[in-house]
């Protein structure tokens, strides 16, 4: 019996024995199915990887990123320090203070410069908000793509309370465009201590309620235990970062590795876990969010009462001639900038290296030989931001 | 934003609702009366205290109230009134339409959220009669390579055979479409018609997300249907016979939740994992598969079938009201007469409003039972589901079958209620 | 450094708590800001320069607002932007000012601006800050390039409602 398809298929064959290729290689693979869970999918984000199912189970799969290339890295080289900022934060909007961090570090060591104590301070606590306004989208993401829509809701409800804090702090929302070479662009306003005091408090009490409803709910273990493990040494080979690094046992966080700014006075413990999987790369960041609520009260605490943020640059500084490499703690790993400056006023060349690319790296490593129902729990537990993948 | 309106001109607006009235004069004597002779022609007309009911005599039979009541009466009475409108279809797609928009209302308020706010006056009331304009002015798109006749023709059907299982539910004494002695086993019967309905449609879709969507709902389904049955086995067991207005009969003591709690348990799952909702969503699990057998539905399509699936919940809850929680037993609180001295005949039966008022209130208390692990469970994986499919829930259900029959050997029960 | 070890609590017990969490939340205020009919308080008046010390005060970075008896057409604000956005074009005005020799003025393109205030910073003069007014669609895109002159006006912004925390949930007004 034929019908259309039988007929394509005698079609295909006659043409490929005709120009002399492989026809019994292409039947045997005949049991795969090729899916693209690409841009166009509900559940990647603005990134493609391919994979290749047999059944229930991943075979192959082919990271494709490059979707959001914008040329950040040569687009730095036109314009002078300050000019690069607005551009460098679009990367990540949620988390623009840390990516504009590491790079206002870089630049004030070319320029020789020191930024005044309460400029660091309030730099540091910028980051720290930062870091839980990106873990809390970051958790939102991660709750709706398992299916669990509250999970998505409560976490994005509660980011609003550190985006007002944000937005009163630094003038807008996400895009902040506040750390620049030199401090800060502008002191605390009024009442802002006392505010960001009653939201963390009032956040830590949330966080009891996400670990009842969402890490501690059988549904969400079972998915999440003994899947996607990445051992220690694979990890360190692989050279992940991040909360991904701190899930596979190693203490690893660069505010404590290579403290910058005023981190060194701050007493914090590098959380980490020992289990290597999908579940303790879910929870990593959950500790990570409860113990900057500790270590922003104490930056709050120790801050100088009053005092310069900013130092007065001239308007088109000129660096020295060298290079500076600087490492930052971002939500997603360790976050660098490497600069060269030829004495000009326009670096001559930045390279940025994220923690996301690093971390991609691990993707075809833990998919290959799960289940296609575990692909969102380990794609999304690698904390993978495509824009800034791609800069 | 939309262009902006025209002026009003009083003018147009006048040669408007003529020209409406010229169009509705023209239909009404072209089309509208040769129906109306064609159906007086050929169509018998009813019977009623020995009179034919004719049109005329009917809109004279309003005025009077005297003569209104029994024409009420037998109007509500024939078998065109109870599947169309009462107990059948217009019932169940009410209580459908209201699930949903609680459903919507009530994870809003769990999530510290508004849900659906602006459509209507009150908190949002008509947002199900905006949605559905929304669905029906789409577009329907059949991808290329679909297999024309079953993709467009499978929706229809699922909603028939939603439809169909309403005719089965027992309301309230004497008010079941149709009364079968074998109620229960065919439930059931139609039950096992979905797996292949979401086969068939994944398959016609021809594209590679559906078919997953769609092997994982056949997976899915057929594993629970087992459990489904073996549970509801105990309480055949209890009552002595399969027909629905019978099992609830026998209730009359007490409710057999109270001595079947691990089966109602096990229906319970049972029911959630064959109305594929969450934490049994997989076959249309949308980070993973892209909206899984119902990726191709657009428009009305997708409208029949979410019609479908609620008109399903119904079902559900419905019949584990019925199996397990009384039916529609309860204490008597409607009197007896409402207007004692009216007419000199009752207007209406005390026991059949008691009924209808305690399965509704119960239905609604299963159905947001049903609604509940929305808000608080993530998805579950395929191979997670079966194991817990085959292995788990059988177990269970056969070991409070044993319970039961324990009982009854040992003459505590017999079938038809307490000793 | 501590690395923590979780408590496998049993799986009755964890969806117990998980719809005793889940049940609480039916009884918390809804967090829901309506955005038309309510709106946001900011703080402060606006983003301000201060050049003399050389650091910002700290507001809300909305529309721009051009003080024209200030101004003195140095262009320094088009110079930093066309690194950035290239938003700021300066067009001639018909006023004539005492400090402003060449009656040259900013005129912003709101479809090209990133909000970032840099400009601001730029301006030695106090001549241009940034106010709270961040509704700025209009129906095309010629309307959004703002003259001097619409410029100068500010805007009327009645933002009142903050978030409040009480023991019953966080929520708007």
């Amino acid at each position: 019996m034929t019908n259309k398809y039988s007929e394509s298929l005698e079609r295909k064959i006659k043409e490929t024995t005709k120009l002399g290729l492989d026809v019994v290689k292409e039947a045997a693979e005949d049991r795969l199915m090729t899916l693209s869970v690409g841009p166009q999918h509900p559940g990647s984000g603005h990134f493609r990887f391919t994979i290749k199912v047999d059944g229930d189970y991943i075979v192959y799969c082919d990271p494709d990123p490059g979707y959001v290339h914008r040329g950040e890295e040569k687009m730095c080289e036109y314009r002078n320090f300050i000019q690069n900022i607005p551009h460098l934060e679009r990367p990540v909007i949620h988390d623009s203070t840390n990516i504009t961090y590491s790079y206002s570090l870089a630049v004030e060591e070319l320029l020789g410069i020191e930024v005044p104590r309460r400029g660091q301070f309030i730099r540091a606590i910028a980051s720290e908000l930062n870091r839980q306004v990106y873990t809390l989208y970051w958790l939102a993401i991660y709750g709706i793509f398992l299916g669990h829509s509250t999970m998505f809701m409560w976490p994005a409800g509660d980011r609003e309370l550190f985006i007002d804090l944000l937005a009163a702090l630094t003038g807008a929302r996400v895009t902040h465009a506040f750390n620049i070479p030199g401090g800060v662009r502008n002191d605390m306003p009024e009442g802002f201590k006392e505010k960001c005091l009653e939201y963390i408090n009032y956040f830590e009490k949330r966080l009891k309620e996400y670990e009842d409803i969402f890490y501690n709910n059988p549904l969400f273990r079972q998915r999440t235990e003994n899947v996607g493990i990445l051992p220690k040494e694979d990890a360190i080979d692989l050279g992940v970062t991040g909360s991904v690094l701190r899930a596979s046992g190693v203490p690893h966080d660069v505010r404590k590795v290579e403290p910058y700014d005023v981190y060194n006075e701050i007493d914090f413990k590098v959380q980490y876990m020992k289990t290597c999987d999908s579940f303790a790369r879910a929870y990593v960041p959950f500790l990570d969010m409860r113990e900057s609520c500790n270590i922003t009260r104490q930056l709050l605490d120790k801050m100088p009462e009053s005092g310069e943020v900013r130092l007065k640059l001239q308007s088109n500084p000129k660096g020295l001639i060298g290079e500076a490499y600087k490492r930052v703690e971002s939500g997603r790993g360790a976050l660098s900038y490497y600069i060269v400056s030829d004495g000009s006023s326009k670096p001559y060349r930045v390279k940025i290296s994220v923690g996301s690319f690093r971390n991609i790296l691990a993707l075809p490593h833990l998919l290959v030989g799960s289940h296609l129902g575990d692909m969102p729990s380990i794609y999304w537990a690698l904390n993978y931001w495509p824009v800034e993948a791609d800069r | 934003m939309a262009t902006a309106p025209k002026d009003f001109r009083f003018g147009s607006f006048v040669g408007s609702v003529v020209w409406l009235i010229f169009w509705i004069i023209v239909i009404v004597s072209l089309v509208g009366l040769p129906l109306i002779f064609i159906i007086l022609f050929y169509i018998p007309l009813p019977y009623s205290n020995g009179e034919v009911i004719t049109p005329y005599l009917f809109l004279s039979m309003i005025v009077d109230p005297t003569r209104t009541i029994p024409i009420i009466k037998f109007l509500i009475h024939t078998d065109i009134f109870r599947a169309a409108i009462f107990p059948g279809f217009m019932y169940a797609a009410l209580i459908a339409a209201t699930t949903i928009f609680v459903e919507r209302k009530f994870l809003a308020k769990m999530q510290l959220r508004t849900g659906p706010l602006y459509a209507g006056k009150i908190e949002g009331i008509l947002q199900l009669m905006a949605d559905g304009l929304k669905l029906i002015s789409k577009e329907i798109i059949a991808p290329s390579g679909a297999d024309k006749p079953i993709f467009w023709s499978t929706p229809i059907i699922f909603v028939a055979t939603a439809a169909a299982l309403t005719a089965l539910i027992p309301v309230a004494p004497g008010w079941v479409v149709s009364d079968l002695d074998v109620g229960l086993l065919a439930i059931f019967a139609i039950l096992g018609f979905f797996p292949l309905l979401a086969l068939l449609f994944s398959w016609s879709s021809n594209s590679k997300y559906p078919f997953i969507g769609g092997l994982r709902a056949l997976h899915q389904l057929i594993a629970f249907e087992i459990p489904f049955i073996l549970s509801a086995l105990s309480i055949v067991l209890l009552s002595g016979s399969l027909n629905l207005t019978d099992i609830v009969e026998s209730q009359y003591a007490f409710w057999f939740f109270a001595i079947a709690p691990i089966s109602a348990f096990v229906f319970y799952i049972s029911s959630l994992a064959e109305l594929e909702r969450v934490p049994f969503d997989l076959p249309e699990a949308e980070s993973e598969i892209v909206a899984g057998w119902l990726t191709e539905t657009s428009g009305m399509i997708y409208g029949l079938i979410q019609l479908g699936t609620y008109l399903k919940l119904y079902v559900l809850a419905a019949l584990f009201v019925t199996l397990f929680l009384g039916g529609w037993m309860g204490p008597q609180i409607f009197p007896q007469e409402l207007i004692p001295a009216f007419t000199g005949e009752k207007i209406y039966n005390a026991t059949v409003v008691n009924g209808i008022f305690w399965f509704t209130i119960k239905t609604f208390a299963m159905i947001m039972l049903i609604l509940l692990p929305r808000g608080i469970n993530p998805r579950i994986r395929i191979d997670i589901l079966l194991h817990t499919g085959w292995y788990k829930l059988i177990v269970l259900s056969f070991i409070n079958m044993f319970i039961v029959l324990a009982m009854i050997y040992g003459g505590i029960i017999t079938p038809g209620g307490l000793q | 450094m501590s690395s923590s070890i979780i408590k496998k609590t049993s799986t009755a017990t964890g969806f117990i708590k998980a719809i005793e969490s889940g049940s609480k939340h039916l009884l918390m205020k809804r967090f829901t800001l309506r955005f038309p009919e309510q709106k946001l308080k900011f703080v402060g008046d606006g983003y301000q320069f201060d050049p003399k010390r050389g650091v910002g005060i700290a507001g809300s970075r909305g529309r721009h607002i051009l003080f024209h008896e200030k101004c003195t057409g140095c262009q320094l604000c088009a110079i930093t932007c066309e690194g950035i956005a290239e938003a700021i074009e300066m067009v001639k005005v018909n006023e004539k000012w005492k400090q402003n020799k060449k009656s040259i003025m900013p005129q912003i393109d709101y479809g090209k601006c990133v909000f970032c205030g840099l400009c601001v910073d730029a301006c030695p003069f106090y001549a241009l800050y940034m106010t709270d007014d961040f509704e700025l669609s209009s129906f095309t895109k010629e309307h959004l390039i703002y003259t001097p002159a619409q410029l100068a006006v500010k805007p009327k912004y009645d933002g009142t409602v903050e978030v409040k925390i009480d023991e019953r949930g966080a929520s708007h007004g």
